[in-house]
């Protein structure tokens, strides 16, 4: 589904060059759910954002579902995010003057499709939130607004979801309810890649990457974890 | 929910900001708007002044005069045509004036609208001197000599009543009731007027009947003033039209004193118009100012946008939805502010006006408010499609 072919991202130039990921290459198989680990500054983020098409890359391929998508101009990365990729992160990026619904809501907006109010609801169903719909993000919790911003990765139906730690800022107990959410969606066909820094929450996933100085160190299956 | 609500909710939790940005908007529209009012009271005055000039039409009788000649001895000059207007032309005239200045106002009127004063000259002599009497309808003279002011006595209203004027009175040593004898008909002088500096100071008036029987010269009139109702009127027409369709006539429109007086008016209004324009600008570079800070603070904003899905069509839509609700306000804030601007320095550029709001400027303020911050947002909005999403985020 997702082939990433010797990606590389180097920022800056002489003195202040960073290299930032480093001949990466990854497979990742539909329904496959990836945890991206390594310590701060070792690409995770950067990694993710590549895949998104949320930044470009120095050289190598990205390819998605058989198309490189690393090439790709504005437009057709445009309808990329309307429907085959979503995103989750770590500080929710939810629209402050939006309720919780029209935050779901948004990416239909953006695709002419404004009358689906109902499809909407129901995904912030999906995620508990349908009592909270009418409140702003200040008005809901960090959980709640994770939720929210689930929700609207949901509610174009996308095949990948890619999450940049995305229960990186809450306790425990609402770290492992959004840790569920996403191994539920997993179970439905959903792609997951997901960055963390918690074994905890990367033992749930299939396959585990570490980055380090921008270079995956080391690839885990589940099936190996258990042997 | 439409985008253009979305932006709507936004720009209500940033209402400070707009409104901040919507000052910028203000300043241009008020000072255009202000500027507008007030030339346009100054513009009424100054047309009122311009009434008080008398008629905007003369119609006299068409004389021509022929120099005879026969090879280089001179035989005298030869008057043709008549030297009075058949007073049965009078209903044509007015027919003529009010048809058009009903056709430019587009009035259904059917009553008289424009003054049309008759006059009659007639050469006497009274105790020896010479004296210019003439003949006036007391009404329409009245309305057209606005100027008049009667020093001693009162204004005439009989047939046997005369209106001196002031150099006259005293040349000639009239005083209030005396009695001028006139082809056997005696006239009482009713009133001396105040001195005009015209013609009017030299002359008796008396009213036209009484003068065209005294001296045999029944249904006769020497000349007509005409005052049409409005500024706007077209004299020039008119007179055409008198001197095409009503033979022995000759019909000049007065518009020298009009033209010069307009003609300094729209001159200081064009300077003042270009400084309105420089008020424009400012206030373009104004919004533009703040509309970059805005693309600046809504950074983040612009990235979970653009991570979700919109396009760069439609990070400009939201810029120019927000414009366009800037414009709004500051259209309608710009037109309050304007026309209080024109109110309070109104009367000091030109004195005596009464500056009052002028409700055609108020569309006039909110498209050129809205055009100035559209215009203002073109290129914050370029800007902000060129962040780059992983950059936006990066920058928080």
């Amino acid at each position: 589904m997702l082939e990433i072919k010797n990606v590389s991202k180097i920022y800056g130039e002489g003195i202040t060059k960073v290299v930032a990921l480093n001949d990466v290459s990854l497979w990742v198989n539909r329904g496959d759910f990836v945890a991206v680990m390594g310590p701060s500054g070792s690409g995770k983020s950067t990694f993710l954002n590549i895949i998104g098409g949320l930044d470009c890359l120095s050289s190598g391929e990205v390819i998605l579902e058989g198309k490189r998508i690393d090439n790709l101009d504005e437009n057709a990365l445009v309808d990329i995010r309307r429907g085959e990729i979503a995103y989750v992160f770590q500080q929710y990026h939810l629209l402050p003057s939006l309720t919780a619904l029209e935050n779901v809501l948004l990416p239909l907006i953006l695709c002419g499709m404004d009358k689906e109010t109902k499809k909407a609801s129901d995904i912030l169903k999906r995620v508990g939130l349908e009592k909270r719909a009418g409140h702003k993000p200040s008005q809901l919790s960090g959980g709640e607004q994770q939720r929210v911003a689930i929700a609207r990765a949901l509610v174009n139906d996308p095949s990948l979801i890619l999450a940049d730690e995305p229960t990186g800022n809450m306790d425990r107990k609402t770290g492992r309810e959004i840790l569920s959410l996403f191994e539920q969606l997993n179970m439905e066909g959903h792609s997951i890649i997901m960055v963390t820094h918690n074994p905890e929450i990367a033992e749930h996933a299939g396959k585990i990457i570490v980055l380090q100085d921008g270079r995956i160190v080391s690839e885990i299956k589940q099936k190996e974890r258990k042997q | 929910m439409k985008l253009y609500q979305l932006v709507a909710k936004d720009v209500v939790r940033r209402k400070r900001r707009v409104l901040y940005a919507a000052l910028g908007v203000v300043i241009g529209t008020m000072t255009v708007v202000g500027i507008l009012t007030i030339t346009l009271a100054g513009q009424a005055r100054v047309y009122n002044q311009l009434e008080k000039y008398g008629a905007n039409l003369t119609v006299i009788p068409a004389i021509s005069n022929l120099d005879m000649k026969l090879g280089d001895l001179s035989l005298g000059t030869l008057t043709v045509g008549e030297n009075y207007i058949p007073e049965e032309k009078l209903p044509e005239i007015r027919q003529i004036t009010d048809g058009k200045i009903k056709e430019a106002l587009r009035l259904k009127d059917q009553g008289d609208i424009a003054t049309i004063a008759p006059k009659l000259y007639v050469k006497t002599q009274v105790d020896g001197k010479s004296v210019i009497m003439v003949g006036v309808d007391l009404e329409e003279e009245s309305e057209i000599k606005t100027w008049w002011k009667v020093r001693v006595g009162e204004y005439f209203k009989q047939a046997d009543q005369a209106l001196v004027g002031a150099v006259a009175a005293e040349l000639l040593k009239f005083n209030m009731g005396d009695r001028i004898p006139l082809n056997g008909t005696d006239i009482t002088i009713t009133g001396v007027l105040e001195e005009t500096g015209s013609n009017d100071d030299y002359q008796v008036f008396v009213p036209i009947e009484t003068l065209q029987k005294a001296f045999g010269k029944e249904g006769l009139i020497s000349s007509i003033d005409i005052r049409a109702l409005c500024n706007a009127c077209p004299v020039e027409i008119i007179a055409d039209e008198i001197n095409q369709n009503i033979p022995g006539v000759r019909a000049v429109a007065v518009k020298q004193i009009a033209e010069t007086e307009m003609g300094m008016v729209e001159k200081m209004s064009k300077f003042m118009l270009a400084l309105a324009g420089v008020a424009l600008a400012l206030g373009c570079f104004g919004v533009v100012n703040t509309m970059m800070t805005s693309v600046h603070e809504r950074i983040k904003d612009i990235g979970i946008m653009r991570a979700v899905g919109a396009s760069r069509n439609q990070i400009i839509k939201v810029f120019i939805y927000e414009a366009i609700i800037i414009g709004i306000v500051g259209g309608i804030l710009g037109y309050v502010a304007g026309t209080l601007l024109a109110y309070a320095i109104g009367p000091l550029i030109f004195e005596g006006t009464v500056v009052t709001y002028v409700p055609k400027y108020f569309p006039l303020s909110l498209v050129l408010a809205t055009l100035i911050a559209v215009i203002a947002t073109v290129y914050p909005a370029f800007r902000a499609t060129r962040i780059k999403v992983a950059d936006s985020f990066r920058s928080l």
